[in-house]
């Protein structure tokens, strides 16, 4: 970036001032200020730093006054430059990451097109053209230095090499930082070619070639950069003749005049760059305070300005596209949009979760599902001591016979089950094995898949359940041999042995929903 | 930019702990799911189903409690009250 910068502002210093940066540095303390230009144009990213700029502009207008004494245009340049510094510093590495990216895209090029074509119609002063007006007027008006500027401009020839150089450079930057805007880029590629195209002529052919060289590429800068100010002057009659023939040719392309180079910049950028157009010209109003030749070049660098901010503009799309994460971001929209759903259907459900558990006043989704996992836990242990109350109410119930029966199978299969979980081998599937188990005793096909919901009203449902629920409860009264295992069931049922008892004995008139094969088995098992 | 870059990979990551503590919970909740605990090796069953069928588990689990307090009540209105004592203790075991 930096080298990007310093190489910019000194193109536009060398046209304005047709001097190397040393003279220009010399008269005036420009060095910071090319930067600051520098920064306008690349950190127009950010329209926050662009308003502070101007603003800076504004209140440094005073400052630049005394410069303006021997140089005309470098005043309005100051203005611009200085404020930025800051600026500049402060976004360098960001705006290094962003220039590294290589993004050719093509969409921006459509300012490139106007500017090539005027370029490639008439290379040595199309350009020109739309300058001419204007560096007519600063000759006219800025007379008296033109002598000086011609001084410069030889001196700068003389000190060419350092220029070609910096073409150099600022080419290498530009295809090294495709990101920058394209038609700048381009520019400056066409620029830094004439350029050494000029070096190589002006060591051939000497002054006169080099006059015609800086025409170029004060006609170049012109165009590209709008920042059209003394390179006439610093060109001299000669290429006042030259642009003249320019002005002709480009008529055609230009039309000639300032006014010409803004319907360009306007027909080049897009709607908000001529947005800004017309902010800047507010400002530039404002600013028009000192002389003629002061608002010609703020003209100037007013549609320079516009200019920038169109490849600010662009290059903000592009860093914004050109993250080179098109096709990434692409993905991630529509990665974002299932995962969305994927959210939604979720939320969805842990709302609906959230109503199916009391007191559940918890926003976060973790304790929320810890405490479904906790409530699903008591809700299956509530049901097991349930269903467990359930099974032994059985025995109270006539007909416990039957399952007294299948307890006492059972129980000669199976001597130890675990007796807290015997009774609801629905509740916990590790026990379903128990039937299979009782299986070869014949009682075991009594037991009906577990059905719940069960309706209490029915009787022969809550039979079928009833029967599910205690086989081995049922156990104890009849063959208290077996009965060890379930200690703790007799001991907390004391009461229950002598029902059990009374009904095993009364099993015919009391059994009421039994099927005859249950009472068939229970008729095997009391005899056996 | 690079603020904005970090932060976004900041609250990626907060949200990546508590989607891995939600996703700890979700496989516990699946075990705890009769329909869903056996297709746990076989196959990742999504979250959305999980918590679907937590649901409709839990709404079973409300109506089964539903039916057996009923039944119970009405077993215990059926019998003496020696008995009715004896399987409250055991259910307040």
């Amino acid at each position: 970036m930096h080298h990007f910068v310093p190489d910019f502002d000194r193109d536009d210093d060398y046209v304005n001032s047709s001097s190397l940066n040393l003279p220009r540095k010399s008269i005036t303390t420009m060095g910071g200020d090319d930067d600051n230009d520098l920064m306008e144009l690349l950190w127009h990213n950010g329209q926050v730093v662009v308003h502070n700029q101007r603003l800076h502009h504004h209140n440094k207008k005073p400052s630049s006054s005394p410069p303006k004494m021997f140089h005309p245009p470098p005043p309005p340049m100051q203005q611009q430059q200085q404020p930025s510094d800051q600026n500049l510093f402060i976004h360098e590495d960001e705006m290094t990451s962003w220039l590294h990216y290589p993004l050719r895209d093509d969409n921006d090029d459509f300012c490139s097109d106007l500017l090539f074509s005027s370029v490639s119609a008439a290379p040595t002063a199309p350009c020109v053209t739309a300058d001419r007006p204007m560096t007519s007027q600063a000759v006219t008006t800025a007379r008296p230095p033109v002598a000086e500027r011609q001084m410069t401009s030889q001196a700068v020839t003389a000190e060419r090499p350092p220029v070609a150089e910096r073409q150099m450079t600022s080419q290498e930057v530009a295809t090294a930082k495709p990101s920058l805007p394209r038609p700048p880029v381009r520019n400056f590629m066409n620029f830094s070619r004439l350029r050494g195209d000029f070096t190589n002529g002006r060591g051939e052919s000497g002054q006169p070639s080099v006059s015609k060289a800086v025409v170029r590429e004060s006609t170049q800068v012109n165009t590209f950069a709008a920042a059209a100010k003394p390179p006439a002057v610093v060109a001299g009659d000669s290429a006042l003749l030259r642009r003249t023939d320019g002005t002709e040719k480009c008529s055609a392309v230009a039309g000639g005049g300032l006014d010409l180079k803004g319907k360009a910049v306007a027909t080049m950028t897009t709607t908000p760059t001529i947005e800004i157009l017309g902010t800047s010209t507010s400002i530039m109003s404002k600013r028009e305070i000192g002389p003629e030749k002061t608002i010609v070049d703020e003209r100037k660098r007013k549609e320079r300005e516009a200019i920038d901010e169109a490849e600010c503009r662009n290059e903000n799309e592009e860093t914004k596209q050109g993250r080179g994460s098109t096709k990434r971001t692409r993905a991630a929209e529509v990665h974002n949009l299932s995962e969305r759903k994927r959210r939604d259907r979720i939320n969805e459900r842990m709302k609906a979760l959230q109503e199916l558990i009391p007191r559940c006043n918890k926003s976060d989704k973790a304790s929320m599902l810890d405490e479904a996992i906790e409530y699903m836990k008591s809700l299956q242990l509530q049901i097991q001591m349930m269903s467990m109350g359930c099974g032994v109410m059985p025995m109270m119930y006539p007909g416990m016979q039957q399952y007294m029966a299948m307890g006492m199978g059972m129980g000669m299969n199976q001597p130890l089950p675990p007796p807290s979980f015997m009774p609801f081998p629905n509740m916990l599937p590790a026990q379903r094995p128990l039937p299979t188990q009782t299986q070869p005793m014949g009682g075991a096909s009594v037991f009906p898949a577990p059905q719940y919901p069960v309706h209490p009203s029915d009787p022969s449902r809550l039979y079928t359940q009833n029967q599910q629920c205690n086989p081995t409860l049922s156990q104890p009264p009849q063959y208290p041999s077996y009965m060890d295992p379930y200690q703790q069931f007799r001991g907390v049922h004391p009461s229950q042995p002598p029902p059990f008892q009374n009904q095993a004995t009364s099993y015919p008139s009391s059994s009421r929903a039994s099927s005859s094969k249950e009472s068939v088995d229970q008729e095997n098992h009391t005899k056996g | 930019m690079s603020g904005r870059r970090s932060r976004s990979r900041q609250s990626s990551g907060t949200s990546r702990i508590s989607e891995d503590q939600i996703n700890d919970l979700i496989l516990k909740l699946q075990q705890l799911l009769p329909e869903l605990r056996d297709s746990r090796r076989s196959d990742k069953v999504s979250a959305a189903r999980v918590l679907q069928d937590t649901c409709n588990y839990i709404r079973n689990l409300h109506r089964e409690v539903d039916d057996l307090s009923e039944r119970l009540s009405e077993l215990l209105a059926n019998t003496d009250t020696a008995q009715a004592a004896l399987i409250r203790s055991l259910l307040t075991q």
